[in-house]
Order: structure tokens, then sequence, then C-alpha cells
């Protein structure tokens, strides 16, 4: 009788308080690691939540590039403010849609599709006649020596939106 | 997003672009104190004139540096202040400026143009307080339009 009434040995009860302690403190540890792993699923859901409904709609977009001026709130510490932005928006020859930076590659003016009327199908920049082809790739010769950035963009309810501009990765 | 003014990170900039600027804008801005009646309208469109300066130095930022404001008072004598803007812009035709703009709303300035070694841009007031937020926006962004056009015709002509 005096078994049934203490199942657990003595050492049978060590053994059970340390795998569960020590499995306690192995599960802690492994919380930051695992935070770290799965940190750019994370990190991809929140630029996600950065993109900005451009108010135009899918069904807008054409194969003849278009200006979209927006704007967003950017908050620099406690200081907030609206801060402009603009893209050229078309859809290429795929029926894929382009988002272009128009922020030249050169010193940074603002470019415009066919603003030279010597350059049709080009991007056109006003301040040392910097060139891109309707891809955003700057034509050779030119000052510019990248391609303009693109958008990352994704489609909503049939509405745009964008979000940073990444440079291009083959520059 | 690029920016040229006379600030240290936009200057580190400028020095290094230095041969492709070649243009730069000073905005004339006349204040005062003394007539309660006008003080809030005069405000206002030094408001609006450093919103305009910011517009279109962000479309042309690579080719010209935003010089800091020229302030005086609004009764101030024309004919003295005009010897004082010469001398501004004196030290930067010294340096390789080929286009020096002033920006102003204050029409006194016009009489004085030819004095002033420079070319002068004088923007009628047409952006008022009673303007919806929206409409303000899309009128500075078309005379900023027009400003940009005006400017490009003077780089047009050293081609």
């Amino acid at each position: 009788m005096s078994e049934d009434k203490r199942p657990v040995s003595r050492r049978q009860f060590l053994n059970y308080t340390l795998t569960g302690v020590g499995g306690f403190m192995a599960a802690g540890l492994m919380v930051s690691p695992l935070r770290m792993a799965i940190d750019p699923v994370l990190q991809k859901e929140a630029a996600d939540g950065d993109l900005t409904n451009v108010q135009l709609a899918e069904g807008d977009i054409t194969n003849e590039p278009q200006r979209i001026d927006w704007e967003i709130d950017q908050v620099d510490g406690w200081y907030e403010s609206k801060v402009s932005k603009t893209a050229w928006v078309y859809k290429d020859d795929n029926g894929d849609i382009v988002a272009l930076s128009p922020i030249c590659k050169h010193l940074g003016c603002v470019v415009s599709w066919e603003g030279s009327e010597d350059y049709p199908d080009q991007f056109y920049c006003p301040c040392h006649d910097g060139r891109y082809y309707k891809d955003g790739m700057n034509v050779p010769g030119t000052p510019p020596t990248a391609g303009l950035d693109i958008y990352e963009h994704k489609i909503k309810n049939g509405m745009l939106f964008l979000g940073k501009a990444q440079p291009r990765e083959e520059a | 997003m690029y920016t040229m003014k006379w600030i240290q990170q936009d200057l580190q900039q400028y020095v290094q672009a230095k041969a492709y600027v070649d243009t730069i804008i000073v905005p004339l801005i006349p204040f005062h104190f003394s007539d309660d009646a006008s003080l809030e309208k005069d405000a206002f469109q030094r408001e609006v004139l450093s919103v305009f300066m910011r517009e279109l130095e962000k479309e042309f930022s690579g080719r010209i540096l935003l010089s800091p404001d020229y302030h005086y008072l609004k009764s101030a004598d024309k004919a003295e202040e005009v010897k004082r803007v010469r001398s501004w812009v004196e030290d930067s035709w010294a340096q390789p400026f080929h286009h020096i703009f002033f920006m102003t709303v204050d029409s006194s300035w016009k009489k004085f143009e030819q004095d002033m070694n420079g070319t002068l841009i004088w923007l009628p007031q047409i952006v008022t307080e009673s303007m919806q937020f929206s409409e303000r926006q899309s009128v500075v962004h078309s005379q900023v339009q027009q400003v940009g056009e005006f400017i490009r015709s003077y780089w047009e002509d050293d081609k």
C-alpha cells in the first residue's frame, strides 16, 4: 500500500522537475532566435502596410506614362510632415504595371515623359538633358548613369497602391 | 528627396556638382510690424512664396541653388535696397553662376529691374487665404510649371 501512496520516487520527481525547468529555460533561449528567424516575414508585412492608395484605378492605367501625385505622412522622430510624391505610371507591353520615380539619377531634377519635343517616347530631364527610355533605363551618352528608380506597387480592390522607390539592382 | 538649399548637407552636394549648378534664385521677402491691418496678409504671402520656392527647387534641384532669403522692410527705400541686392549678387556672379533670378511678390521691385543685375520674376499675389488647401496647391503647381518654363528658356539660350 505504501507504494500506491507514493507512486513517484524521489529520483523520478527530481528528474521530472529538472527536465521541466531545463525545458523551460531552453524554450526561453529559443524565443529570441526564433523571432529573428521569422523577422523578415514580419517586416514584409509592415512594408506592405506602407503602400499608399494613390487614387488611380487600375483600369485608368494606359500604355502612355501618366504623372501621378500623392502625399504621404512622414514621421521623423516627433516631427510629422506631409511629403508630396510623384510617379510615372503605365502598363508595359506585357500588361504589367510600371511605376517609375521621376527623380533624375544625375542630380535629382524631376523628369517628364516626352518632356522635350526632340525626343518623343523618352523621359527627359530639363536640367542637363538627361534622357531615359520608356522602361526607365538611362540613354547612354546622356548625364545619368543609372535607370530611374522603381516604385513597389500592388493592386488592391482595383486601385493602385505605391510604396517606396527602389534603385535598380543591376546599376 | 534631393534639394539644393543653403544648408550643410545640400552644399556638400553642390560643391561636388558645381559644374552643373549654374543658376541661383534669391527670394526677395518684405516684412514689417507697423501696419496691423496688412500684417497677416503680408505674412501669408511670405508663406506662399516659400511653398512656391520649395516646389520649384524640387523640380530643378540639379541645376538651381536656392539662396537664403533676402529680407527687407516693406517701407524701406528701394533705391537703397537695390544697392544692397547688387552687392549680394556680385558675389554670386563671381562664382560660376550664369543665371541669377530674383523671386518676389512685391511689385515695387519692377521699376528697378534693370538695375538689379539679375532677372526679376514678379509673381502677382494670386493665392489668397480664402482658397481651399487643394486650390492653393494646384495654383502653386501651375505657377511652378510656368516659371519653370521661363527659367528653362534662359537655359535654352545657353546651348
